[in-house]
């Protein structure tokens, strides 16, 4: 008993510490960006940097929890022969294009009050849109990371069984082997997590409080609700916020992933 | 960090010297701290591949020391032979014994004890997309318990580190002064050169090379011979498959031949060479044999 | 490599450092009521901005945020019939009467009016300007098959859109009549685009005025236009009964809030464009039973 305390304890820790750390890097990117360009804008920065707060803090949990399942699935789907392979190789591929309204309804009947996640009051919070957007963006994360996995040479495991490996080392050096291509599918998964609306919108009730201040809206659901109103102006500067965050991104884990071209893994992992 | 330092501690224990008296302690214990001072032996073994039989009745065996060739055309079972001592699949008949015990009998955990002894070359390089420095530090890498292993990472990322071991290693094949070079960048020689590094450089009891110089120049063939010469006096077994018979009468203690599946002569080099016992040997060594 | 090492450092440290401010919590409400209360509610009441004005001035009294949700009628009614949200505030009577009826809705009250206004390019080929009959106007359009533009979905606007159609001696349908499904603002963009007609709620008019082209051609009964404009909101709260989690006696505060002298005045003082958008209808001398029950109860 005593060890399962300590286990979830030292979850809880783990939780508690990367949620702060994500809080964190988050202030500072939303800091970056305010010393990045004063442009005028037609409201409040403090409307404009909660939400997207809000659409960092959603989507990029969602995508770093996504990785964390996606990446050893690709694996076990990649290496391993199981009855009904062909069939969850399909489902993958078909998930990537998976509507989001539909992921949206789906996991709106599963935390709405009457539902099966019913007691962990998540209707309408960001922790519900999380979970809509991990279904989303797991398909394109494990696609892309099983054809890069299963394009390693089945030598270079031979060589790593030969060397004496277990076979956590030769899944450790698969992902490093296919890190350009990992990277690329997170990169992807975060695009579409980021991107899309359908599902935020449904799950999340595109919430602000009456001072602007974002609760569950995100910069693409809010752009709905400027479009709707009528206020395309501020609607394009959202867009062209939403897209710059992207590029911004993008440019980061293309740094992280361009160690491949100079052939350099971490020393001594 | 308590935790990590007593687990830590309990790891390392494990690689204290232990009484080497046979009964006192597991077969796993006796293996991690000695030597496989034997041989290793294939008894009487069958392999088959899709149901299509592939090697049959093999009697062989590897001794510490001693470079021993297998020779043979192409395509009779030779790189199979060298991934059965390799432990990479089951035999469908016979034993394959390590020390007198048959390794497939033992658990897995045995296994991987057995087979982190052994070192092996394959005909392409298979380097990984790092340096060759990470490159031929990766055997010595996994055989640290995972807290060093976190810990190098943070370590290393902050500081350069050079891995004395492996420059040693790569002195052996002349590419010490290369060590910062990323894989992609070298030329085959040198990568099939840095694959041999690679593999001595956790000092394996056993070597295996698969055709290694098949796709070399001249000159990197005699750097990578002059290698298993040097393996060679440090005591280590050496299984070298090669279809170039010069090559196998220049290192080679033993040969054995390898037609169709079945080894149809071993013995002394001299002896397989110039005094063939049987015809087939003699027909395939003067190139007569026709497949 | 190296950066990536320092860089995980650095960002742990900041986080940790972040734990002190980032509690997410408003610290500054006083401890007895954090709660949240969530209400749905229609897009084009939600696009008035009313809400932010009425829910700013709330959590000042009581301490609780109420989290608004524009989902349009249907939704914020089915929203609510999920237990997902403990009030309601929409513009379209029979659906409300239905909700209470079903014993979901309890304690209705009548809390506003503003109208409706038939809009159009002021080229007006079908002549409707200065009508006083909403039925006639439509008749008129349909007719010389100007193009109209619905919102077509089943909003309170397209609620009253249909009440009017069936009133009048003419069809909807056919190739003038086109139906969008989208909220009020973009509607008003397409009739403005395509030099068309269409019905639209005054808020929603009047917050667009500057951006598009269209004029009021038949005004609504805050400009003495015809009754049947009207557009009567109502406010409801989810009975506990039903969905026994529901924070009752907070949205009750809220109804309460609203049907108050305070809540008059805000709704009152709300202006869109200069021009007041909202007729506050709670505070009452006379009695208004009709506001409890169902449009045709009888006791």
């Amino acid at each position: 008993m005593i060890f399962l305390d300590l286990t979830t304890i030292i979850a809880q820790e783990v939780v508690l510490s990367s949620l702060m750390a994500i809080e964190g890097m988050v202030t500072l990117l939303i800091e970056f960006f305010e010393a990045f360009g004063r442009i005028e804008f037609p409201f409040e920065s403090n409307y404009v940097l909660s939400i997207i707060y809000v659409s960092l803090y959603v989507s990029l949990i969602a995508v770093f929890l996504s990785t964390i399942f996606s990446i050893p699935v690709a694996m076990i789907v990649g290496f391993k022969n199981f009855p009904g392979k062909q069939f969850v190789v399909s489902a993958i591929n078909t998930g990537m294009g998976f509507p989001s309204v539909a992921v949206g309804l789906f996991v709106l009947f599963l935390v709405s009050s009457q539902g099966p996640l019913g007691m962990f009051d998540l209707v309408f919070t960001k922790e519900a849109m999380i979970m809509s957007q991990f279904v989303l963006a797991s398909p394109v994360i494990t696609g892309i990371s099983l054809s890069s996995v299963m394009s390693i040479r089945r030598e270079i495991r031979d060589a790593a069984f030969a060397m004496g490996g277990t076979k956590l080392d030769r899944a450790l050096l698969i992902i490093k082997e296919a890190r350009y291509g990992i990277i690329t599918a997170i990169v992807a998964g975060l695009g579409r997590a980021i991107s899309e609306v359908g599902s935020v919108l449904i799950v999340g009730g595109n919430i602000a409080s009456y001072d602007g201040t974002s609760i569950t809206r995100t910069l693409t659901t809010a752009i709905q609700l400027e479009a709707r109103q009528g206020k395309f102006e501020t609607a394009m500067i959202l867009g062209v916020i939403l897209i710059s965050i992207v590029l911004f991104i993008n440019w980061i884990m293309i740094r992280l992933g361009h160690n491949r071209i100079s052939g350099q893994w971490g020393d001594g992992f | 960090m308590s935790i990590i330092s007593k687990i830590n501690s309990k790891l390392v224990g494990k690689y204290k010297n232990i009484s080497l008296d046979e009964d006192s302690v597991s077969f796993s214990e006796y293996l991690e701290n000695k030597s496989i001072n034997k041989d290793i032996a294939l008894v009487d073994v069958d392999f088959k591949y899709a149901n299509e039989p592939v090697l049959e009745n093999i009697d062989l065996n590897l001794n510490k020391g001693e470079v021993l060739a297998i020779i043979g055309p192409s395509g009779t079972g030779k790189t199979t032979l060298l991934r059965l001592l390799s432990l990479f699949h089951r035999v469908d008949k016979g034993e394959v014994k390590f020390n007198g015990k048959d390794v497939w009998s033992l658990s897995e955990r045995e296994r991987l004890i057995i087979r982190r002894k052994i070192g092996m070359v394959f005909q392409k390089p298979n380097l990984f997309n790092a340096t060759v420095h990470q490159n031929v530090r990766y055997g010595l890498k996994i055989r640290k318990n995972w807290y060093e292993r976190i810990q190098s990472f943070v370590f290393e990322s902050l500081n350069g580190y050079e891995d004395p071991k492996v420059i040693e290693k790569l002195e052996i094949v002349g590419l010490e002064d290369l060590y910062k070079k990323s894989s992609k960048s070298l030329s085959g020689g040198e990568a099939q050169r840095v694959a041999f590094a690679r593999a001595l450089a956790y000092e394996p009891e056993f070597l295996l090379l698969d055709e290694p110089t098949s796709d070399l120049d001249p000159r990197n063939t005699a750097i990578i011979e002059e290698a298993i010469r040097k393996a060679r006096s440090e005591g280590i077994g050496i299984a070298i498959a090669t279809h170039d018979m010069n090559q196998a009468e220049r290192v080679a203690d033993r040969v054995a031949v390898l037609l169709n599946g079945q080894i149809v002569e071993i013995g002394n080099a001299e002896d397989v060479f110039n005094n063939p016992k049987n015809e087939k040997t003699e027909m395939f060594i003067n190139g007569k044999l026709v497949y | 490599m190296k950066i990536l090492g320092l860089g995980i450092a650095g960002i742990a440290g900041i986080g940790m450092s972040g734990c002190l401010g980032f509690g997410g919590q408003n610290s500054e409400l006083p401890p007895i009521t954090e709660e949240k209360l969530t209400l749905t509610t229609t897009t084009s009441t939600y696009d008035t901005g009313l809400l932010d004005v009425v829910n700013e001035a709330f959590e000042k009294r009581y301490g609780v945020s109420v989290e608004a949700i524009a989902q349009g009628t249907g939704a914020a009614l089915e929203t609510a019939r999920n237990g997902d949200s403990e009030v309601v505030m929409v513009h379209a009577r029979e659906l409300e009467d239905n909700f209470i009826k079903d014993g979901v809705g309890i304690n209705r009250r009548d809390l506003m009016f503003n109208d409706f206004v038939i809009v159009g390019s002021t080229d007006d080929p079908a002549e409707i300007a200065g009508i006083d009959s909403a039925t006639e106007a439509f008749e008129k359009i349909a007719k010389t098959e100007s193009v109209f533009i619905s919102r077509g979905d089943n909003s309170g606007t397209h609620a009253k859109e249909l009440d009017i159609w069936s009133e009048s001696n003419a069809e909807p349908g056919g190739e003038w009549y086109r139906e969008a499904g989208e909220g009020m603002g973009p509607i008003l963009n397409q009739t403005n685009m395509e030099g068309a007609y269409t019905l639209a709620d005054r808020g929603t008019y009047l917050s667009m005025k500057g951006d598009i082209d269209l004029e009021i051609l038949v005004e609504g009964p805050i400009e003495d236009g015809p009754e049947i404009l009207m557009n009567p909101y109502g406010i409801i709260v989810v009975n506990p009964a039903v969905h026994d989690h529901v924070k009752y006696d907070i949205a009750m505060a809220y109804v309460g809030f609203l049907t108050s002298k305070k809540g008059h005045n805000i709704v009152e003082n709300y202006t869109v464009e200069d021009e007041q958008l909202f007729f506050p209808t709670a505070v009452s001398e006379k009695p208004n039973f009709q506001q409890y029950v169902p449009k045709e109860w009888e006791p």
